[in-house]
């Protein structure tokens, strides 16, 4: 946003007096705080063994000590929970990418009567959350003997990625001038040489947001893997995370640990990518 | 075969070769589920080898399943909490985002790029450590009784030394012995079949010295524990639940709600303003009315996002107590993957749920219509 802009919409008269913006800190700042001690509080109190934190929940920790997240890390198998988590998010993210904007050009610039039904196939999906299918689901890899296999953590997840994708990938191609192509056709360019030299190299934008939407929920995604997976080689970090539940309810340390090591990741990720995740999501959830 | 023939048939071979990749997939993961899940909700399949050799033996059964559902008063209640989740994101979310935006977007505050980031955290980390986060903070073990019951510790103990102020532990009368118990409250008296003299032996078993030590372990002895029992109030169950969709999402509605009121033209702001219009005219008449697609918008995100959602109240209270705090996919979820796995009626419940969306989905072209085309 340019500056002469802020100055032109900030507000004057009664709220831009100083109460108004007194009044502004005060919510802004009560609602900030509310959002960020909790997770201050659980980082803290990762570092206090469980039998400093049952006396002393709020305060800081006396004698900080790492030997939570030393057990945490064994007990949880975190070693091999984040190989996984990275397969699949990294699987899914370039295969929902490569398959969306594929379509979306075929939607946008290759005109067929049928794409009106397929597209709009695509689209309605956007609203139709996936997590209500998760016990057909769980059946349907039941039947085709997928059960526990990364093949169907990958093919559900990029199922359930594709609908917003293509909405996406579509709108923007559409807004690649269609001159580009024609000129190209005339040229004698078959369409997946157009693709490859025209469009992909456009197609950067909404690649981005896609890779964005994707990681942040897949990295996060419990519902579904929940169901499709209960081998602790095939497990993601949130299944992972969910052992700290029941069993442990307790040793709060641990799970303390636990739960700060399933959290620094995303974090880490926002920090470094604030703007573009914020763009995205503001795209992403125009109709979904 | 024409030349413009030729350059067709390629176009469609092109066409279809880029979409089938992804339309398979798609029909596979959401489409045939949708099949499968109508055939299971009219059948009696519950588990075991669907077809060929040594397969279960199952058949179509009818409607049956439906009327069990309708029936259930637990699918009601399960109903129920979705609607509160919608509730609590329309007249909770919502509102609270569209505050929280204005007041970045009008530049009340200044950094507006840090409260944006910040409020928006918890929307990035994963439901799970969100959910046990707050499992523990609302324990009964938890910092929120530990708070309350010091504060109920510091208040009985010196209610306490006021009764034994100047007297020793040993020589305490009948009635002060007797409104030290009733600092307890009947709690306390249950503790002893005779209150009164066995507090006396209690207290004559420590030493002169030992007066601190007295009112540090009658606090502990008979002070009332304060637990977080509103998780297991039926009435009140599903607030803690709320209240954490609350504290996760508002994030996101606040970043909608400033990106589209960053789109709206500031020179027509200025212009109303020249004019004369006063604050709450410019919002009424400029700022919400470029709004009301995303509000629209926002409030479909708010049913969506209830019928999806599993993994928050999973890891939070599981449904419970009892069942009290399930949501339909709970529901779904208990019927078929604990005890007895009652597949056909999950499956039934699936379908329910996948009927409610396309109504969602009808409901949106409505709108959409209505406001003419799709606003961002």
């Amino acid at each position: 946003m340019k500056t002469e802009a802020n100055v032109r919409v900030r507000a004057r008269g009664l709220l831009g007096s100083a109460l108004a913006k007194a009044a502004a800190y005060l919510v802004m700042g009560t609602f900030t705080l509310m959002t960020v001690y909790p997770l201050f509080w659980l980082t803290m109190n990762s570092f206090k063994t469980t039998r400093e934190f049952q006396v002393n929940m709020l305060g800081l920790p006396m004698d900080p000590t790492l030997e939570n997240f030393r057990m945490a890390w064994e007990f949880g198998e975190f070693s091999k929970l984040f190989p996984n988590s990275f397969i699949y998010t990294i699987g899914t993210t370039a295969l929902v990418i490569a398959l969306s904007v594929l379509a979306g050009f075929a939607f946008a610039k290759i005109p067929r009567r049928v794409t009106k039904w397929i597209y709009g196939s695509f689209v309605v999906g956007i609203l139709l959350t996936i997590n209500t299918l998760m016990i057909p689901l769980f059946i349907e890899v039941t039947i085709l003997g997928i059960y526990n296999t990364r093949l169907a953590v990958l093919l559900v997840y990029v199922g359930a990625g594709l609908p917003i994708g293509i909405y996406l990938s579509t709108e923007y191609i559409r807004g690649i001038p269609t001159a580009l192509v024609e000129s190209a056709r005339i040229d004698g360019a078959g369409y997946f040489t157009i693709f490859r030299r025209i469009i992909l190299p456009m197609a950067a934008p909404v690649a981005t947001t896609l890779a964005i939407l994707q990681i942040c929920s897949t990295w996060n995604e419990f519902a579904l893997i929940n169901i499709l997976v209960s081998k602790t080689e095939l497990k993601s970090l949130p299944l992972g995370i969910f052992k700290f539940s029941s069993s442990l309810s307790t040793d709060y340390g641990k799970q303390f640990a636990a739960l700060v090591i399933g959290m620094a990741p995303m974090l880490l990720f926002y920090v470094a990518f604030r703007k573009q995740i914020t763009r995205g999501v503001a795209a992403g959830a125009v109709k979904g | 075969m024409t030349h413009a023939k030729r350059i067709d048939r390629e176009a469609g071979r092109a066409y279809w070769m880029m979409i089938l990749p992804a339309f398979l997939i798609y029909l596979a993961v959401m489409a045939f589920p949708i099949v499968l899940s109508f055939i299971l909700s009219i059948s009696d399949y519950s588990g075991g080898k669907m077809f060929g050799e040594n397969a279960e033996k199952w058949s179509l059964v009818g409607f049956a399943q439906y009327l069990r559902v309708v029936r259930d008063p637990w699918f009601w209640n399960a109903l129920k909490n979705n609607l509160y989740i919608v509730g609590i994101s329309v007249f909770g979310q919502l509102p609270l985002g569209f505050v929280f935006a204005y007041i970045i977007y009008r530049r009340l505050v200044k950094a507006p790029g840090f409260w944006q980031g910040v409020l928006y955290v918890p929307n990035i980390i994963s439901i799970i450590v969100v959910g046990l986060l707050w499992q523990s903070i609302f324990s009964p073990n938890g910092p929120i009784a530990q708070v309350i019951n010091d504060l109920a510790r510091g208040e009985f103990q010196g209610k306490l030394a006021a009764i034994m102020d100047g007297v020793g532990h040993l020589d305490l009368s009948d009635g002060a012995l007797s409104r030290i118990l009733d600092l307890g409250g009947q709690a306390a008296r249950d503790m002893f079949t005779d209150p009164v003299p066995e507090l006396r032996d209690l207290l004559s078993s420590y030493g002169a010295e030992e007066g601190a030590m007295v009112v540090n372990d009658l606090t502990n002895l008979l002070v009332n524990r304060w637990t977080p029992e509103f998780l297991n109030v039926k009435e009140v169950a599903m607030l803690p639940i709320l209240f954490v969709i609350l504290w996760m999402y508002t994030g996101m509605y606040l970043i909608l709600f400033l990106a589209n009121m960053q789109k709206i033209d500031a020179q027509i702001i200025e212009s109303a303003r020249i004019d004369g219009a006063n604050e709450m005219q410019v919002m009424r008449h400029i700022i919400i009315p470029a709004l009301t697609g995303t509000i629209v918008n926002s409030a479909i995100l708010a049913i969506s996002g209830s019928l999806s959602s599993f993994a928050l109240i999973f890891a939070l209270t599981g449904g419970g107590p009892g069942r009290i705090t399930e949501i339909l996919s709970i529901y779904m979820y208990r019927s078929a993957m604990s005890g007895s796995r009652d597949y056909p009626l999950a499956n039934a419940i699936a379908l329910i749920m996948v009927v409610i969306s396309i109504l969602l989905i009808v409901l949106t072209k409505a709108i959409e219509k209505r406001w003419g085309g799709k606003e961002e």
